[in-house]
């Protein structure tokens, strides 16, 4: 695989990311590939732990491209998404330099002059060496092409994400001591958002919008014995088979890829071979992460009409759980 | 292809989703790199680039088949030609039976035809596909259609048609195996009628745009809003409600840069010798505590629905928001918006307390009030009221509202009432202003959305 070329279509795409341990959709490998071929930033929804990061990460990967990350917070702002400059390392510069600067100030003859030629020196000291590079910077001005993953936009305020729309349609920003800094290549940009709250018009407009959700049995099995191959295939369908039918109660939290691949870890750890009633009470809270989900999971399993549906799909009740 | 893809954005337009002119130009720009030979990946472009929001895949992906797509049932398929001469001529025979009609039905059914376009044009001119632009009718519209073409007497004449073919000594097998063909046929004729009506009734939406433009809504007054307009409406709130939060929250960074913070800034430049090369400034403290007091009555329902929805839609801006509600007593009824949509939670509290006549009694219910919720107002609280100040001459308890409005941080009072009727009848509206801040006239969703966006300035 050549270093950093555009895929020329989507089942290329999937079968990169594929090697990257990432099994995308149909969907997922089209959209991306469009985001890619367009140069417009892709905008991931979905429930939380379904992959949308780590889709990022393996996209990253896959075209060798170094990785940026923008972790999205309230009260996240442009020092530290953007820049900011280095003032204790400016402050000890000018320390450091002072024999110097006295050597160039010293034969001034009035305040006057000395201050024209301190302002003629002042370049030095808002210079790219005392900018700190945060990472929308970073993405902008990096020479090698980088995939720009900001995490979590919806957990950034309002105002950030305006501020976003500029630097995203223009791939520009402008620095008042430097001038405007244009991008030198344009990143990919990935946005994920678990839609905890509605972002603007505008920005969804600029972007393509792909919504992930829950996968299938059949995704979800292919994930589980990719990255759990240790795991044996009965138990995986088993595991899987559990989760999916976890996912249709209504849970305050209900259970991601992410935690059935901890689950699935935690059984390998525990050398289980089959999922019997002890077995599923201990680990059980790797998967449910509320104390009511978890008192609720429970009745649910002892219900005799659930426990028979399950044991159809999954035998993995003993008989007396079942009551 | 591009008329169709134009068609099918107004169509999705029509039902609610809104698509800016880039976004379908997005969407051209994209066909045209991937081409439409593969229909999976043409409609993966087509929804990254239309549809932007979860909520509306359900829609796009119920439209798409309707405009992107050919019948998928199987082929209909012709007796006439496994049928021995024999068996021919027994068929013959026996469609002599029928009248006309029916017997040009049955063998459009044995020779496999499809209905032509003339015929669809009638069956639609016949149940009135044309003046209907609505999606949910499409089943409606085929069961008229069926009905149009006679089908339960043709489904009765298949049946006679088998007694008859063996009586008059066809194999019996064979006669199975030709009903089965007819009955398939058959389904696949009742799938080109609900293609036909799904293409047509989506084509009719996407001709017609939605009767009232939605800005001509916002400004109508509130007490000439139909619930139909409502539910428009409700849709349009959360709009609003994101560029009113926008606005605000821009303010606030704005706001941000206003008195230094001595103490922050000493603590933060500690590190560079206590010289003041970080400026720290005072943080929000602006977002303001609401408390809101709204009239349910039957005249001011709608107008509270909306205001109590667009403050718990910017709730992120604001600090804390106490809400009441009051007819002829006062309820705390923030308990209610806590896991529901503003609607259903106004619509619950309507039921705990129901509007009578002429019962509406601010001053019973700012007595109320001071007796069990008066510790929530403070000075950092804005005091809002949302009524037409119409007492039905009860006592309007000027003396507690007085109490109140010094209390609080500011006192705004909202009515959608014309100020020209403000004090005329029961109107205790010009009582009650002196002791607001300010008094604001809303009789319109935008007027509203403008009232509010100036209460929470300061």
């Amino acid at each position: 695989m050549s270093t950093d070329s555009l895929f020329e279509s989507p089942q290329e795409l999937k079968a990169a990311l594929a090697q990257q341990q990432y099994i995308a959709s149909d969907e997922i490998a089209t959209i991306l590939y469009l985001s890619q071929q367009l140069g417009k930033p892709l905008l991931t929804e979905g429930p939380a732990g379904v992959g949308k990061t780590e889709l990022a990460k393996a996209i990253s990967q896959a075209t060798h491209r170094e990785l940026i990350r923008l972790q999205c917070y309230e009260g996240l702002d442009e020092t530290k998404a953007l820049y900011e400059w280095e003032y204790a390392k400016q402050l000890l510069y000018t320390q450091l330099l002072r024999d110097k600067l006295q050597e160039t100030l010293g034969n001034a003859e009035s305040l006057a002059a000395a201050a024209d030629r301190l302002a003629a020196e002042e370049d030095v000291f808002f210079s790219m060496r005392f900018l700190l590079q945060r990472p929308l910077l970073k993405a902008i001005l990096s020479e090698q092409p980088s995939v720009l993953l900001i995490d979590e936009i919806d957990r950034a305020d309002a105002e950030f994400e305006a501020f976003l729309l500029e630097v995203l349609s223009e791939f520009q920003v402008s620095v008042p001591e430097l001038g405007t800094l244009s991008a030198v290549q344009r990143p990919l940009v990935v946005l994920t958002s678990n839609n905890t709250r509605e972002l603007s018009e505008a920005l969804k407009r600029r972007c393509l919008y792909l919504f992930i959700d829950y996968p299938t049995i059949e995704q979800e099995m292919a994930v589980v014995r990719l990255k759990i191959p240790e795991l044996s295939s009965k138990l995986a369908r088993q595991v899987v088979e559990m989760v999916q039918s976890l996912r249709s109660l209504d849970l305050r939290k209900s259970p991601s890829i992410s935690e059935t691949l901890d689950w699935a870890k935690a059984l390998v750890t525990l050398n289980a071979n089959n999922l019997d009633v002890s077995t599923l009470e201990t680990t059980l809270s790797v998967l449910l992460k509320h104390e009511s989900d978890l008192q609720r999971v429970k009745r649910w399993l002892r219900r005799p009409s659930s426990g028979d549906q399950l044991n159809h799909s999954g035998d993995f009740l003993s008989p007396h759980f079942r009551n | 292809m591009e008329d169709r893809i134009l068609k099918f954005i107004s169509a999705l337009r029509a039902s609610g989703l809104r698509i800016s002119l880039a976004e379908s130009a997005d969407a051209f720009q994209v066909i045209q790199k991937i081409g439409i030979t593969d229909r999976e990946l043409f409609r993966y472009s087509l929804k990254a680039t239309l549809v932007k929001d979860s909520e509306n895949i359900p829609v796009f992906d119920e439209l798409f088949p309707i405009f992107f797509s050919h019948i998928d049932s199987p082929p209909m398929m012709k007796i006439a030609e496994d049928l021995s001469p024999e068996e021919a001529d027994l068929l013959a025979e026996v469609l002599q039976k029928y009248n006309q009609k029916l017997r040009r039905m049955l063998e459009k059914l044995i020779n496999g035809e499809n209905l032509n376009n003339e015929e669809l044009e009638n069956l639609a001119r016949m149940v009135g596909l044309n003046r209907i632009n609505e999606l949910r009718y499409r089943e409606w519209l085929v069961q008229r259609m069926k009905r149009a073409l006679g089908y339960k007497e043709i489904q009765l004449a298949l049946l006679e048609l088998v007694e008859l073919l063996t009586q008059l000594g066809m194999n019996k097998e064979r006669v199975n195996q030709m009903m089965q063909v007819l009955y398939s046929n058959q389904k696949a004729q009742e799938d080109q009628l609900r293609q036909f009506a799904g293409q047509r009734l989506a084509e009719n939406m996407s001709e017609n745009t939605p009767e009232h433009n939605i800005n001509d809504l916002i400004n109508r007054p509130f007490n000439s809003l139909s619930e139909r307009d409502m539910a428009q409406l409700r849709k349009e709130v959360r709009r609003l409600a994101n560029i009113l939060r926008t606005r605000i929250a821009l303010r606030q960074k704005k706001a941000k840069t206003g008195q230094i913070n001595a103490k922050a800034t000493i603590r933060a430049n500690l590190k560079h010798g206590n010289v003041p090369i970080h400026l720290k400034f005072h943080g929000r403290s602006l977002k303001p505590k609401l408390i809101v007091i709204c009239d349910v009555s039957t005249s001011m329902r709608y107008c509270s629905e909306l205001m109590l929805s667009l403050l718990y839609t910017i709730q992120d801006q604001i600090s804390k928001t106490s809400a009441f509600a009051f007819i002829d007593h006062i309820e705390y009824i923030s308990p209610d918006f806590a896991d529901k949509e503003a609607q259903q939670a106004v619509s619950k509290v309507l039921d705990r307390m129901p509007a009578g006549y002429y019962n509406t009694d601010l001053g019973n219910s700012l007595a109320d009030f001071q007796k069990k919720y008066f510790e929530m107002v403070d000075s950092h609280s804005t005091f809002i009221i949302v009524g037409d100040g119409r007492n039905n001459f009860n006592n309007p308890r000027l003396d507690i509202f007085n109490k109140i409005a010094r209390r609080s941080r500011r006192t705004i009072w909202l009515n959608p009432e014309a100020p020209t009727l403000w004090g005329s009848g029961d109107s205790d509206m010009l009582k009650y202003a002196p002791s607001c801040d300010a008094v604001l006239h809303a009789n319109s969703l935008g007027e509203l959305t403008t009232a509010i966006d100036k209460l929470l300035i300061g």
